[in-house]
Parts: C-alpha cells; sequence; structure tokens
C-alpha cells in the first residue's frame, strides 16, 4: 500500500499478492471516496507508474462541486486528478525509453493519433481525446495508473516530482505564449494573478518578454505575482465600468504599447480590457474559460487587426517545460503553496483548500 | 472634360476642378476643388472611374463612420482610377497618359507599423474620403507615384477602380491562408462577401459556401461560383440550425470563415460553424460590441482575425485581373456620371442595396 493513503473496505491483498491500487473518486457533487481503482491490463507500449506528486487544477474543483465542466459532465464515477508525475514501476514489451526506477512526469490526454488534427500536429483539439479525469476518462489521484510510455517524460536529476506534477500547468503557460509567438519583442499584459495567469507570467518572462504587467482584482495574487517576477501589478475592479480608465493605467504601466495580452480570467471585463489595451496589430489570448458567450468590443479591436488567439490546454510541450525547470529559466516552486497526504480527510481538505481560492494557489498531494 | 456639369467659374490656367462635397447629412454637392501643389513625387490624375463604397454611404447618411467623423466639408469617395495628367520632377515610373488605378492610402512610413510592412494600421494614415482628408470623386486629384498603379492594356479604368474593394477581399484571404486546402464560408452575399468569394477562389478555395438573408444577392454569388448558396435568417435562433445546414452544404470541415456583416448573428455563426483549429476573419464592421460564442470557439482554437482595409493588394489584384483568374465585372451592376443629379442619383441607388452591387462612376 502506498504511504500516507488510508483505503475504504478491505485493506486486503489481491489474489496475486499484489497490493489493492486506490484512487480518489468522484462520487457526486462534493463528494470524493478514496476506493480501489482496478487498473487496465498493461499494453506493450504502456508503462505502469506509481504516482508521487498530484495537483489540483481549477477543473478538477468545477467537477467536484458541479459534476461538471462546460460541455463534460460526470455521469458516473469518475477518478479524479490529473497534474502529476511519479516513478516507473512496470513498463510494457515494447517500451524502449523508460525502466522502472525512472521518474517521470505525465502528459493526461491520450489522442487518437489517426484524425487529420493529431497528424497535423494539433493533437490537442483530437475529437477522441482520452484526458485524465475528463468524463468518463478516469484521472490520476491514485497510488498507481497505467498510461502510455509515450506521454511519460523522464525528469532531469535537478527537477522534484512536484515539479514534475506542474508541468501540467506550465504547459498551459507555454502553449499561450506559443501561439501568441512571445518572444524578446512582445510587452506583455496578463489579465488575471491566479494560478494560470502566474504560469503564463513565468513561461511569457522565459520566452524572453521584456516587459509583463499583471492585473487582478486580488491584493495577495499580485503581490505573489511581483515576487515571482512581474513588472508591474495593476489593481482592478470587477467593474465593467472601469475598462476605460484601467486600460490608461495598464498603458501607463507598460510605458509602451501592448503587444500581447492573456486573458487569463475568461470574463465579459477582462476580455474587454485585453481587447482595448493591445496595440493595433497585437494579439490577444483567450486563457480563461468563463461563460460560453461573451459581450465584448470584438469589433474595433478587429479593425485595429488584434487578432484573438483561443487556447485549449497544451501539445508538445513537456520537453520544453522541463528544460526550463531543469535550467532555472523557470521556477514553478514557489507556486506549490499548500500540500496534502492521500488519505480520506486529506483529500476533503486538500480540495477545500484549493476551492477556497484566497492564498491557495497551488495545493499539491504527495503519494 | 466628360460627363460633367461644371459649376462654378473657370480659373485662369485652364478649367476649374470640380468634386463631388459632402456638406451635410445626405447632401452631396459638385463644388470646386483646390488641388495642392505638385510635390516631386506625385502625379496629377484625372480620375475616370470612381465606385462608391458602403462606408461612402454611411459618411453620406450619418456625416460619420465609426470615430471618423466630418466635421467640415469634405470630398466623397476612394474606389477609382483614371489618367495621369502630369507627373512630379521626381518621377520615374509613371508618364503622362498612363492609365492607373490609385491605392487610397497615404501612411506616414516613419512609424513602426509602417516599418513593419503594417502601414494599413498607421494612426497618421491620410484616407480618400475618411475625415479629414478629402476622397476623390473629383476630376482630378493629386497623389503620390507609389500609390498609383498602372493598369494593363486589358484591364478597363473600371476594373482599376474595383481593385479597392478587391483588395480588401485579397487581404483578407491573405491573413486567413486561403489555399487549395481551405473550405471556404462567407457570411454576407454583400460587395465585401462577393469580392472575398472571387479572391478565395483565386486563391485556391476548394469549396465555398456563401449565406445571405436575400435571395437575390445569392444568386449572383452563385453566378459568381460559389459552389453553395443558403438563405439565413436574421433571428438570433436560428444560428444552430443553419450551422447545421452550413456544415452539411459544405460537406466537410468549414477551415475559414469570412463574417462580412459584422453583426452578432453572423459572428456567432461564423464562429460555430468554423471547425477546430480554423480560423473567423472578421471583415464586417457593423456594431461596437459584440454577444458572440467567444469562449466556445476559443476552446476549439478557433482564432479570430481582424481585417482593417489592406496593404501590399494592388499588384496583386491587376495581375489576377489581367489573367482573368478574378472576373469583377459582373459585380458592377450600376453607373452614373458626373453631375449633381448623378450624383445623388448614384447614392441613392447605392444606399438602397439589394440588386445594387457596385455602383460606378464614370467621369
Amino acid at each position: 500500500m502506498g504511504k500516507g493513503g488510508m483505503s475504504h473496505g478491505s485493506a486486503g491483498e489481491a489474489k496475486d499478492g499484489e497490493e489493492e491500487n486506490m484512487a480518489a473518486w468522484l462520487l457526486g457533487i462534493n463528494t470524493l471516496k478514496i476506493q480501489p481503482f482496478k487498473l487496465p491490463p498493461l499494453g506493450p507500449h504502456d508503462v505502469k507508474i506509481r504516482m508521487k506528486a498530484v495537483g489540483i487544477c481549477g477543473s478538477d474543483v468545477h467537477y467536484l462541486k458541479t459534476l461538471r465542466c462546460a460541455d463534460f459532465i460526470v455521469k458516473e464515477p469518475m477518478v479524479i486528478g490529473h497534474e502529476c508525475a511519479g516513478i516507473i514501476e512496470e513498463v510494457g514489451s515494447e517500451v524502449k525509453k523508460l525502466v522502472p526506477g525512472d521518474r517521470v512526469a505525465l502528459e493526461p490526454g491520450i489522442s487518437c493519433w489517426r484524425c487529420n488534427l493529431c497528424k497535423e500536429g494539433r493533437y490537442n483539439l483530437c475529437p477522441e481525446m482520452k484526458f485524465f479525469a475528463t468524463p468518463p476518462i478516469h484521472g490520476s489521484l491514485a497510488n498507481q495508473v497505467v498510461h502510455p510510455a509515450d506521454l511519460c517524460f523522464k525528469l532531469p536529476d535537478n527537477v522534484s516530482l512536484e515539479e514534475g506534477a506542474m508541468c501540467e500547468p506550465l504547459s498551459v503557460g507555454v502553449h499561450a505564449c506559443r501561439r501568441a509567438n512571445i518572444g524578446p519583442e512582445t510587452n506583455v499584459l496578463v489579465m488575471g494573478a491566479g494560478p494560470i495567469g502566474l504560469v503564463t507570467m513565468l513561461a511569457a518572462r522565459a520566452f524572453g518578454a521584456p516587459r509583463i504587467v499583471i492585473v487582478d482584482v486580488d491584493d495577495h495574487r499580485l503581490s505573489v505575482a511581483k515576487e515571482l517576477g512581474a513588472d508591474e501589478i495593476v489593481k482592478v475592479s470587477p467593474n465593467i465600468q472601469d475598462v476605460a480608465e484601467e486600460v490608461s493605467q495598464i498603458h501607463k504601466a507598460m510605458e509602451a504599447g501592448v503587444d500581447v495580452s492573456f486573458d487569463c480570467a475568461g470574463f465579459n471585463k477582462t476580455m474587454s480590457t485585453a481587447l482595448s489595451a493591445t496595440r493595433a496589430g497585437g494579439k490577444v489570448c483567450l486563457v480563461g474559460m468563463g461563460h460560453s458567450e461573451m459581450t465584448v468590443p470584438l469589433t474595433p479591436a478587429a479593425a485595429r487587426e488584434v487578432d484573438v488567439v483561443g487556447i485549449f490546454r497544451y501539445k508538445n510541450t513537456w520537453p520544453l517545460c522541463l528544460e526550463f525547470i531543469s535550467s532555472g529559466k523557470i521556477d514553478v516552486k514557489p507556486l506549490i503553496t499548500h500540500r496534502f497526504g492521500f488519505s480520506q480527510k486529506e483529500v476533503e481538505e486538500a480540495f477545500e483548500t484549493s476551492a477556497g481560492g484566497g492564498n491557495a494557489i497551488k495545493v499539491m498531494f504527495n503519494l | 472634360m466628360s460627363g460633367g456639369v461644371v459649376e462654378g467659374k473657370e480659373h485662369k490656367d485652364g478649367e476649374e476642378n470640380m468634386a463631388a462635397w459632402l456638406v451635410g447629412i445626405k447632401t452631396l454637392k459638385i463644388e470646386p476643388y483646390h488641388l495642392p501643389p505638385l510635390g516631386p513625387h506625385d502625379v496629377k490624375v484625372q480620375i475616370k472611374a470612381l465606385g462608391i463604397c458602403g462606408s461612402d454611404v454611411h459618411h453620406f447618411k450619418n456625416m460619420r463612420c465609426a470615430n471618423f467623423i466630418v466635421k467640415k466639408p469634405m470630398v466623397i469617395g476612394h474606389e477609382c482610377a483614371g489618367i495621369i495628367e502630369e507627373v512630379g520632377s521626381q518621377v520615374k515610373t509613371l508618364a503622362v497618359g498612363d492609365r492607373v488605378a490609385l491605392e487610397p492610402g497615404i501612411s506616414c512610413r516613419r512609424c513602426n507599423l509602417c516599418k513593419d510592412g503594417r502601414y494599413n494600421l498607421c494612426p497618421e494614415m491620410k484616407f480618400f474620403g475618411s475625415p479629414p482628408t478629402n476622397g476623390s470623386l473629383a476630376n482630378k486629384v493629386v497623389h503620390p507615384e507609389y500609390l498609383c498603379f498602372k493598369l494593363p492594356d486589358n484591364v478597363s479604368l473600371e476594373e482599376g477602380a474595383m481593385c479597392e474593394p478587391l483588395s480588401v477581399g485579397v487581404h483578407a484571404c491573405r491573413r486567413a491562408n486561403i489555399s487549395p486546402e481551405t473550405n471556404v464560408l462567407i457570411v454576407g452575399a454583400g460587395p465585401i462577401g462577393l469580392v472575398v468569394l472571387l479572391a478565395a477562389r483565386a486563391f485556391g478555395a476548394p469549396r465555398i459556401v456563401i449565406v445571405d438573408v436575400d435571395d437575390c444577392r445569392l444568386s449572383i454569388a452563385k453566378n459568381l461560383g460559389a459552389d453553395e448558396t443558403i438563405q439565413v435568417s436574421t433571428n438570433i435562433q436560428d444560428v444552430g440550425e443553419e450551422v447545421v445546414k452550413i456544415q452539411s452544404a459544405m460537406g466537410s470541415g468549414i477551415d475559414a470563415s469570412f463574417d462580412c456583416v459584422g453583426l452578432n448573428k453572423t459572428t456567432s455563426t461564423a464562429l460555430n460553424a468554423t471547425r477546430s483549429g480554423g480560423k473567423v476573419c472578421l471583415i464586417g464592421l457593423a456594431q461596437s460590441e459584440s454577444t458572440v460564442p467567444l469562449t466556445s470557439a476559443a476552446v476549439r482554437e478557433v482564432d479570430v482575425i481582424g481585417i482593417f482595409r489592406y496593404r501590399n493588394t494592388w499588384p496583386l489584384c491587376i495581375e489576377l485581373l489581367k489573367t482573368g483568374k478574378i472576373d469583377v465585372k459582373p459585380l458592377i451592376t450600376h453607373r452614373f456620371g458626373f453631375s449633381q443629379k448623378g450624383v445623388e442619383d448614384a447614392f441613392e441607388t447605392s444606399a438602397s442595396g439589394r440588386s445594387a452591387i457596385k455602383v460606378m462612376f464614370n467621369l
């Protein structure tokens, strides 16, 4: 039995002497239970991983609270969690690059590799995507999971398992920076200093962004952003009437044109601000997912050729994330604010902490 | 001077230059237009063909267009072609008698956007018929040499004037990366939707579906080569159903959509109909705030690309017209002469829409 985990039901061992694999199951609204999780057999290209670090994402919290996220609906019990890293325990017969004992970070989504989007490399958009903890696919907050070897990335010696788990949220920031073409010439505005705004900021800096202004309604989050290297922070209101004034403040803080804005919140106000603040010919990256319909000044932006770039998860980002972390270009450790073990009580507390916002940025399980 | 009734007296050095001045809401008057002196890099052009644009009509009706406000009398018109009458001392590539199409906008050529090649976004842009810069519905104008493009013998002056609206379509197709692999949806079959149709085909788009509320415009689109046309409603509730029809008509994923109208319904339709990873080009600039399913599009990485006028499109437009890859002549539905009555009738015709696509002045 993995350390730290208390199991419900019989703690017994299965017939062939293996420990019973336990996972955190989402059974209903606000109801998580640690229960047995039977793994599929190991395919020739799969590996079995002992989970060591799993972070909680806003989408995990959303599923817990509502049993759905956008069009994904939880219709039957599902294992939660997807931001993870662990140690290889067993490898399939065709696995060549990984061996038991290797420490790996996991990319959660298994795409079909056959459709046009996959073949084009835009596999994040695959309609057949099987993604940890996106119903009906089980997640990875468990003692062990089985996963394709090609989606497991070996950690350099100087990268911890927790940092490995952080590759997942960091990947969103990296993918957004790539789509928005962030470089040494792009001044960046980040709307929202939550976990996604912060990883986007870290990624933008790593891509060379010379100046980064970040805005939020919350003082504490802004101070965290400042410590993480934002050039300027601007406190903004939730009031849509304030857009024009805030755009003014943002321009002053940037001291130059805003080349690229990242809306990491996804509200009418944040998107309106981003669209208005970005210079002619610039880009606004919509990362945050608020309401499906938005009311924003789209035409005035289009008439200045400000493009809106959509972001959905990531593609081909793990190697770069590991390189950034290993080289020290990005330090994700300050984002991990709370840690919990893998027990019924701690799973409940961890989610409560994450859902509470406030000082909590990344809540991490250590298994 | 052909076609124009001259008002006012003649000048000492030849006939007086006359132009159509916008002097108030729905009030155009042909009056003298005193030209600036010819600079060393300028040419004087006798305007022969000029088309009316939706923005001209908008200025005419409202004395403004978005943030451009007409505060004093302004010569209207910008889609034009003519014959060189005089060249400045440093002009090398053009000669008197040359037939040229004019690109309307003089950018500053010094700011970062200009130096980056995105001169259409220049904040100091001086554009014919965008206040406060006088337009070109006149007997003559003075214009920089580098913005006058010589027409091949087989391209008429009217086709030269059509390069301007066609440029919007060409610029949009470039920004949207239209190619032999991009199936295209066009929302709106007005003059802009139609030039986008022509340009998309010229860029190789294999399949083009075009939609509109007006069946007369749809039949024009079909004649111009649309693969499928669909009549849609003005009712936003119908978006879901219409998207299904559109996708059926396309038969495969929609790679790029052009919203040539810019209303909530048209933008929503374009966003929902486009495949994951595709693009929506927003050309129609109808309203200041939009309520649209932007997030649903963004989570499928459907990007929204803005279009403002054009840049570096005249040579390509002229080439496409010269080789016959594009035929703009069917878009010219009405012609008027340059007289007070002609001008008034022309604008009324253009404003009425429906069967009027491009109203052209012959001067």
